[in-house]
C-alpha cells in the first residue's frame, strides 16, 4: 500500500466520522476560548470526596457483573482491589487515586519523622538517637540504625532504672505513622498489663531512627531481663499504621534473630493496640517463667 | 498444632432417646508471629448411638432410670468414660421438656456426662441444633441461599430459616408424628390441637375409633398444610396462630424460602415416602411423611437432602453446641470450669453511656438473688466502639461500679463481652481491684438476656476456654 492509498484511507475515515479540515479547526479554536474568555476563575463552594475515606472491602466497581453479590461478598472478607473494574485496559479513576494516596502514605510514614512533642509531651517518653545523624543515613545504612549514639548510652546510663526485669521502649523504625498511631493505646496496656502480673518494669524511652537490632544493646546496657520494643513496621498498601513488638530474654549483640518473639499487625484494622498490649504482657510474662524468647519459646 | 476435644450430645426427645459422640479439632489459624486466632475447624461425629424409645414411666414423667441405663450402656458400647469428655450438652427437647421430672432426669445424668456437660432445652435452641445437624446452615451458606430446615419429630415440628448461612428466624408448631397414635388398628392417643384442627376441617376423631388411613391421612394434609404456612409458602389461616408451641411466633417472612431440609424421625417418610404398613411406629408418622412430600406448597421449592436426619438433633447438640472464646481473654485457670451461670446482659441501649451501664447491671442485679443470696452471674455486653486504652479504662471503672455487689461476693466476677478487648479489659479491673478479686473476663461470645453460660478449662495452650451458651427461655 502506496503512501497515496493511505492518505484516501485516512480521508475517508475522517469524512465517515464527520470530522473534516474545517469543522476539526472550529472545535480547537471553540475550546481555546472557552478556555480564555472567562474573566475571573469561578470557585466552587464544597470538597472533592476523599479517596482514602472508601472502604476497599465494600467498594466494588465492575459493571454488568455476573455474580456481582457473590463478589462483593467475598471482598468483605479482605481489604485487596479486586473487583474495581477498568476503563479500557486501564484502572478506573476511582482506585487510580486510592492506590496513589496508598503509596503517598507509605512514603510519608516511611520519610516523615516522628513527632518530637507528641512522643516528649503525650507520651511522656525522653528520646535517644542512634549513630544516624539523619533519615537518609537511617535509610542508607541499617548498620548504623543498630547501634546507639554516644549520647544516646550517656542518657539511658543516667535516666533509665538498672536491671530491670523488663525494659520497654519505642522506636521509629520504617513508619512513623505507625508510632502516632498506636503507642498511645499499646504502651499503657502493656504495662498495665505487666502490672497486673505485678512484674517490674524499667524506664521506657523512645529511640529515633532505630531498627530492631538495637535492642540488644540496650539489653546489655542496661541489664534488662526481658527487652521489649514496639517499633514501625515497613508501611504497606493496605495500612502505613502497622506496628511491631519484637521481645527478647536476655537479648545480647550478634545473637541469632530466632530469639526474638514478635508480635505483628498491631494497628486499629489488625489487632487492636490495647488488646494487643494485653497480650503482649502476658508473652512477657510466659517468657520470664520459661527464661527463653523466640523459637526457643513455644506459645 | 491442633488440640482434639472430645464432645457428647445426649437428645431425649418425645419419641426417641440418642447420643452421639464427636471430636472437634481446636487449631491456632494464626501465624507464629501474629496475635493467636483460635478456632474450632473439624467437627466429626465418631460415634452414633441406637435409636431407643425415650422410656416414659407415664404420660407426663420420664423414667429417669431407664434413661440413665441407657445412656451408660452406650458409654461401655462406645468405650467411653465421662472423664473422657471436656465439654457437651445434654438436652431434653420437645413435649419431653414438658414433663414434670425433666430437671430430676438431668441431675440425674449429670455425673455420668462428664465434668463439663451440661442440661439445655428449649425449641429455639433445639431448632438450631436440628438444623445445623441437619446442614441447613452449610447449604445455605454455600449455595447462597435461604433455606429452613423443618424437624420434624414426634410431638413438634421445630424451623430454623437461614439466609447465606446466617440465621434469621426459628419457630416451633406442634406437628409431630405421635401427635396421633395408633395401637391395634385403633386411635389410641389425640392431642388436642390436632383433634381441634381436624374439627375445623369437618373431620372428627376420637380415640377409640377405627384407624382409617384415608382419614388420618387428610388430616396429616392439614398438618403438611400448617408446615407450608409456617415457611409463608401460602397464607397463614385462622388455626394457623394457635399451633405454634407455648404461644410462639413465626419466623419472619423475609427473605422468602428458596429451599428446604427435612430431619426429625418422619423426614425420613418425607424423602423416602412409603405407602406399605404405614402404622409401623403406631403413629401418623409415616403418613405425615408423605402428606408433606406431596404437599404442592413445598414442590414449589428446593428440597435439599438433609445430612442427618432422625439424629439432626443429636449431633447438633454433640458438635454444635460448643463455641471457643476469643484467643486474648482473662481468668483465673483455678476458677473454672464454671456451669450453669446465668447472663446478666446490659442492653445496647444502655451500654452506649457508661452511666447507664453502671445503672443496668445494679437494676438487674435483684433478679439474681433468688433466696435472697447473691449467686454467680455473668454480666455481659457487646463492648462495640469502645477500643482505646482510655475508653477501656473508664469501661472497666463503670463495670466495677455497676457490679459492686457481685465483686464483694465470693464468686469471681465473669464479664462476657462481644469486641475482642478482652484481655485488655480483664486486666484494668484486676488491677483497678489492686489484684484482690478473681477476674474471669472472655470476648467473641454474643449472648442474650436469659441465656446462660457454661465456661471450661482452658483448651489451646491457654489462649481460649470452651463456651457453651444455653438458651433456656421458650420462644424468646
Amino acid at each position: 500500500m502506496d503512501q497515496k492509498d493511505l492518505k484516501a484511507i485516512i480521508e475517508q475515515v475522517l469524512a465517515e466520522m464527520n470530522i473534516s479540515g474545517a469543522a476539526a479547526e472550529t472545535a480547537a479554536s471553540a475550546a481555546q476560548a472557552a478556555c480564555c474568555a472567562g474573566s475571573a476563575p469561578v470557585v466552587e463552594d464544597g470538597c472533592i470526596p476523599d479517596v482514602t475515606e472508601v472502604n476497599i472491602r465494600t467498594q466494588y466497581l465492575v459493571k454488568n457483573p455476573e455474580h456481582g453479590e457473590e463478589y462483593a461478598e467475598l471482598k468483605a472478607n479482605a481489604p485487596c482491589r479486586l473487583g474495581i473494574g477498568k476503563a479500557g485496559a486501564r484502572y478506573k479513576t476511582d482506585p487510580m487515586l486510592q492506590f496513589r494516596a496508598a503509596h503517598s502514605a507509605a512514603q510519608d510514614a516511611v520519610f516523615n519523622d516522628v513527632d518530637h512533642d507528641f512522643v516528649e509531651k503525650q507520651m511522656g517518653l525522653f528520646i535517644v538517637q542512634t549513630q544516624c545523624e539523619n533519615k537518609d543515613v537511617y535509610l542508607t545504612r541499617p548498620d548504623l540504625g543498630r547501634k546507639l549514639s554516644p549520647e544516646a548510652v550517656a542518657t539511658l546510663k543516667e535516666k533509665c532504672k538498672k536491671s530491670p526485669t523488663v525494659q520497654i521502649y519505642v522506636a521509629d523504625g520504617l513508619s512513623s505513622a505507625a508510632v502516632a498511631a498506636n503507642v498511645a493505646d499499646l504502651l499503657p496496656a502493656i504495662m498495665q498489663g505487666l502490672q497486673s502480673y505485678r512484674i517490674d518494669v524499667g524506664t521506657p524511652f523512645f529511640v529515633k531512627f532505630g531498627r530492631v537490632g538495637v535492642m540488644d544493646e540496650i539489653s546489655e546496657l542496661l541489664g534488662a531481663e526481658v527487652t521489649c520494643t514496639l517499633i514501625g513496621e515497613r508501611p504497606g498498601l493496605i495500612t502505613a499504621e502497622s506496628m511491631s513488638a519484637y521481645i527478647a530474654y536476655k537479648a545480647t549483640v550478634g545473637m541469632p534473630e530466632a530469639r526474638r518473639t514478635v508480635v505483628s499487625n498491631i494497628h486499629k484494622n489488625g489487632t487492636i493496640p490495647a488488646e494487643a498490649g494485653a497480650h503482649i504482657a502476658e508473652i512477657i510474662k510466659i517468657m520470664l517463667e520459661k527464661k527463653a524468647s523466640g523459637t526457643d519459646l513455644k506459645l | 498444632m491442633q488440640e482434639i476435644v472430645k464432645s457428647v450430645g445426649i437428645d431425649i426427645g418425645t419419641s426417641t432417646t440418642q447420643l452421639v459422640f464427636s471430636r472437634l479439632v481446636v487449631e491456632n489459624l494464626a501465624g507464629s508471629y501474629a496475635v493467636p486466632r483460635v478456632s474450632i475447624v473439624q467437627k466429626e461425629v465418631v460415634y452414633r448411638s441406637n435409636i431407643y424409645f425415650t422410656p416414659l414411666l407415664s404420660a407426663t414423667e420420664i423414667d429417669a432410670e431407664a434413661v440413665k441405663k441407657i445412656v451408660w450402656e452406650e458409654y461401655k458400647a462406645a468405650g467411653m468414660t465421662p472423664h473422657d469428655l471436656k465439654t457437651g450438652a445434654v438436652i431434653i427437647t420437645g413435649e419431653t421438656a414438658r414433663k414434670q421430672n425433666a430437671n430430676q432426669v438431668l441431675e440425674a445424668l449429670s455425673d455420668l456426662a462428664g465434668d463439663f456437660v451440661v442440661a439445655t432445652a428449649g425449641p429455639d435452641l433445639e431448632s438450631v441444633l436440628s438444623a445445623r445437624g441437619a446442614g441447613a446452615d452449610r447449604i445455605s451458606e454455600e449455595e447462597r441461599k435461604t433455606v429452613a430446615n423443618i424437624d420434624v419429630g414426634g410431638g413438634t415440628s421445630n424451623i430454623a430459616l437461614y439466609q447465606k448461612g446466617i440465621l434469621k428466624g426459628v419457630s416451633c408448631l406442634d406437628i409431630g408424628g405421635r401427635l396421633i397414635q395408633v395401637k391395634n388398628g385403633k386411635i389410641s392417643y389425640i392431642f388436642s390441637k390436632i383433634q381441634a384442627l381436624a374439627k375445623k376441617h369437618g373431620i372428627d376423631i376420637q380415640v377409640g375409633q377405627q384407624a382409617d388411613i384415608p382419614t388420618l391421612t387428610r388430616v396429616c394434609e392439614f398438618m403438611a398444610d400448617q408446615l407450608a404456612q409456617a415457611l409463608f409458602l401460602k397464607p397463614q389461616d385462622a388455626e394457623h396462630r394457635g399451633l405454634y408451641t407455648n404461644d410462639g411466633t413465626s419466623i419472619p417472612s423475609e427473605p422468602p424460602v428458596q429451599g428446604v431440609t427435612f430431619s426429625g424421625g418422619v423426614a425420613d417418610y418425607i424423602y423416602n415416602p412409603t405407602t406399605e404398613d404405614v402404622f409401623r411406629y403406631g403413629d401418623i408418622g409415616v403418613l405425615l411423611g408423605r402428606a408433606i412430600r406431596s404437599h404442592p406448597a413445598f414442590g414449589q421449592i428446593e428440597l435439599y437432602q438433609a445430612a442427618e436426619t432422625i439424629r439432626a438433633t443429636v449431633v447438633g447438640a454433640g458438635t454444635h453446641t460448643t463455641e471457643v472464646s476469643g484467643s486474648t481473654i482473662t481468668y483465673a485457670a483455678d476458677r473454672l470450669p464454671i456451669k450453669n451461670v446465668p447472663i446478666l446482659k446490659v442492653s445496647e441501649e444502655d451500654e452506649a453511656v457508661l452511666e447507664t451501664l453502671s445503672a443496668s447491671i445494679i437494676n438487674q442485679m435483684p433478679l439474681y438473688r433468688p433466696e435472697g443470696r447473691t449467686e454467680q452471674i455473668a454480666i455481659a455486653f457487646t463492648g462495640r466502639g469502645r477500643t482505646s486504652f482510655a475508653d477501656i479504662q473508664m469501661l472497666a471503672e463503670a463495670v466495677i461500679k455497676g457490679a459492686k455487689e457481685a465483686i464483694e461476693s465470693p464468686f469471681p466476677l465473669v464479664l462476657v463481652i462481644e469486641n475482642d478487648i478482652g484481655k485488655v479489659l480483664g486486666n484494668a479491673i484486676r488491677v483497678k481491684l489492686e489484684h484482690k478479686k478473681d477476674v474471669i473476663c472472655i470476648d467473641g461470645i454474643r449472648t442474650l438476656s436469659g441465656d446462660y453460660i457454661d465456661i471450661g478449662e482452658p483448651l489451646a495452650n491457654g489462649h481460649v476456654v470452651p463456651v457453651v451458651i444455653k438458651t433456656l427461655i421458650f420462644n424468646s
